[in-house]
């Protein structure tokens, strides 16, 4: 189900054939049957006990239960929002029709790993996630990098993980999941995994999904529509882990660790700077660690751009950017093939210097993961 | 400049402070372990009473050494402003929160048991 690529049209719009496009989100579709021959035992049973289970978006029983949009009443539409990609072959074959030259793999299930209540399980799955990315996609294709999952319920195996994977050629960052997170990435309790990826110079990526869960932010039981639901969890999410992450000194803790977050666009970050820098002045007390005020160290974090802001001017997004001085930390992303994928033509449109362009499109990524243009780690 | 006679050394017993007028000027004088201090009674932040803050306490730092835990330093030495809690380090006028800001500091000495200010012209 690939898009049709478009030549831009417009004057003074870049060619993006012309761009280097690296893509900081795009997700590759692991099934429980696919995972099956990685996954340590007794867990493999249990997933091939789900392998043939009908599955729908994000939804499988034990494995990552609680759909997205599962909620609000399904009338029919062509709009399914299923896509997915099960090859290398057909990921690289899409993702060229967008004209992306690189691009770092997230899962689709494994979003809601954290919702797993079982410790071992989630951290056996991780395991097998993590292998089977590297069997099956990475090292398959140079344009698809990896990101390998960091399991929240067992850090200490997640870290154990990350040092595994260290000199991985084919593996540029961290993924930390935060659907239904608890407590927050800013805990002591995952300090071993931030310290493993400092020491791996691997960088940690946060990303969310939707979710209704007890657990904040994503006790979103008080909204009726997934309109509501999907306009708040990932934004809310990526906020309240930066602002735990801040809260707690691993922006200080950690001082080479570099931090991304993906799927929550860019409007929320001016706002959490300047909240975080208002506050800061009252209760310096409670976060005595930082050296500065809290927007020096969120001007760090590396932003992914989808789902892009879309307003009625698209110069806002460059004002946007240059409010949280963004230029040098804001990265592209697509999140193919999801229902809310951007096409890079999009953010095209978006009046940028041509410096800022070459730097939103790739340059900032190649910083961000520690690769050269042709993806090899540096 | 200056020198303004603000009262007697009796009137500001270790650990304690209150806001004089000099030439015009609301100034904090602390007397922190024998030592005096002037600050202005100006909040650069939003023009805040700083120095009608009860008492200079201690306050929380952490670093590396201290295992990033929190230690209770600068005993006696933080001004606090009392509109929004904005801290400051009396004896060298640093803010704690914002390291770019710096009060200014009017000297302040005892002569013959009184307590003289050093400002500059009078201030409408």
């Amino acid at each position: 189900m690939a898009v049709e690529s478009r030549p831009a049209r417009e004057a003074g719009h870049s060619k993006l054939q012309d761009l280097l496009i690296v893509d900081a989100d795009v997700h590759v579709h692991e099934s429980p049957g696919a995972l099956a021959p990685y996954c340590d035992g007794p867990w493999d049973v249990a997933l091939k006990n789900v392998a043939d289970v009908p599955e729908r978006y994000l939804d499988i029983p034990g494995f990552s239960p609680g759909g997205d949009g599962t909620l609000t009443a399904r009338f029919p539409t062509s709009h399914e929002a299923t896509r997915m990609v099960h090859t290398p072959e057909q990921m690289v074959a899409e993702l060229n029709a967008i004209h992306v030259d690189l691009a770092v793999l997230f899962p689709d299930h494994l979003l809601k790993l954290p919702v797993l209540p079982q410790r071992d399980y989630a951290a056996a799955l991780a395991r097998a996630y993590n292998a089977w990315l590297v069997d099956q996609w990475t090292s398959r294709h140079d344009a698809l990098l990896g990101a390998i999952v960091a399991c929240p319920q067992d850090p200490e195996d997640a870290a154990r993980e990350i040092a595994k994977y260290a000199d991985e050629p084919s593996i540029v960052a961290v993924y930390l999941p935060c659907a239904g997170l608890d407590p927050l990435w800013g805990d002591r309790r995952y300090d071993p995994i931030f310290d493993a990826a400092q020491n791996a110079r691997l960088p940690v990526l946060l990303h969310a999904v939707t979710v209704t869960s007890p657990v904040f932010p994503f006790n979103n039981h008080g909204f009726d529509t997934e309109f509501a639901r999907h306009s708040t969890s990932h934004t809310f999410s990526i906020i309240a882990n930066l602002i735990s992450m801040v809260s707690t000194g691993v922006v200080v803790r950690f001082p080479e660790l570099r931090i991304g977050v993906t799927e929550a666009g860019i409007s929320w970050m001016p706002f959490v700077c300047n909240r975080l820098d208002k506050e800061y002045l009252e209760r310096r007390r409670e976060v005595p660690f930082l050296t500065e005020r809290p927007s020096h160290y969120l001007k760090r974090v590396y932003v992914a751009t989808q789902p892009i802001e879309e307003p009625e001017k698209l110069r806002d997004i460059v004002t946007l950017m240059e409010l949280y001085d963004g230029e040098d930390t804001t990265v592209f992303a697509s999140d193919w093939p999801h229902h809310d994928f951007d096409h890079p033509m999009k953010l095209n449109q978006v009046p940028f210097t041509p410096e800022q362009k070459r730097k939103v499109f790739g340059e900032n990524a190649l910083t961000l993961f520690g690769i050269d243009a042709t993806g090899r780690r540096l | 400049m200056t020198d303004v006679v603000v009262g007697r050394l009796a009137d500001f017993p270790p650990g304690t402070h209150k806001v004089v007028e000099a030439n015009g000027r609301r100034i904090g004088v602390f007397n922190i372990k024998g030592d005096l201090y002037g600050l202005p009674n100006v909040c650069p932040h939003q023009t805040g009473p700083l120095c009608e803050g009860r008492i200079a306490t201690g306050t929380l730092q952490a670093d590396a050494e201290s295992g990033w835990r929190p230690s209770w330093v600068m005993e006696d030495e933080v001004i606090a402003c009392p509109w929004h809690g904005l801290e400051y380090h009396v004896p060298t006028g640093r803010c704690l929160a914002y390291p770019e800001i710096t009060l200014r500091r009017y000297p302040v000495r005892v002569r013959d048991g009184e307590v003289v200010v050093t400002v500059g012209g009078r201030r409408a």
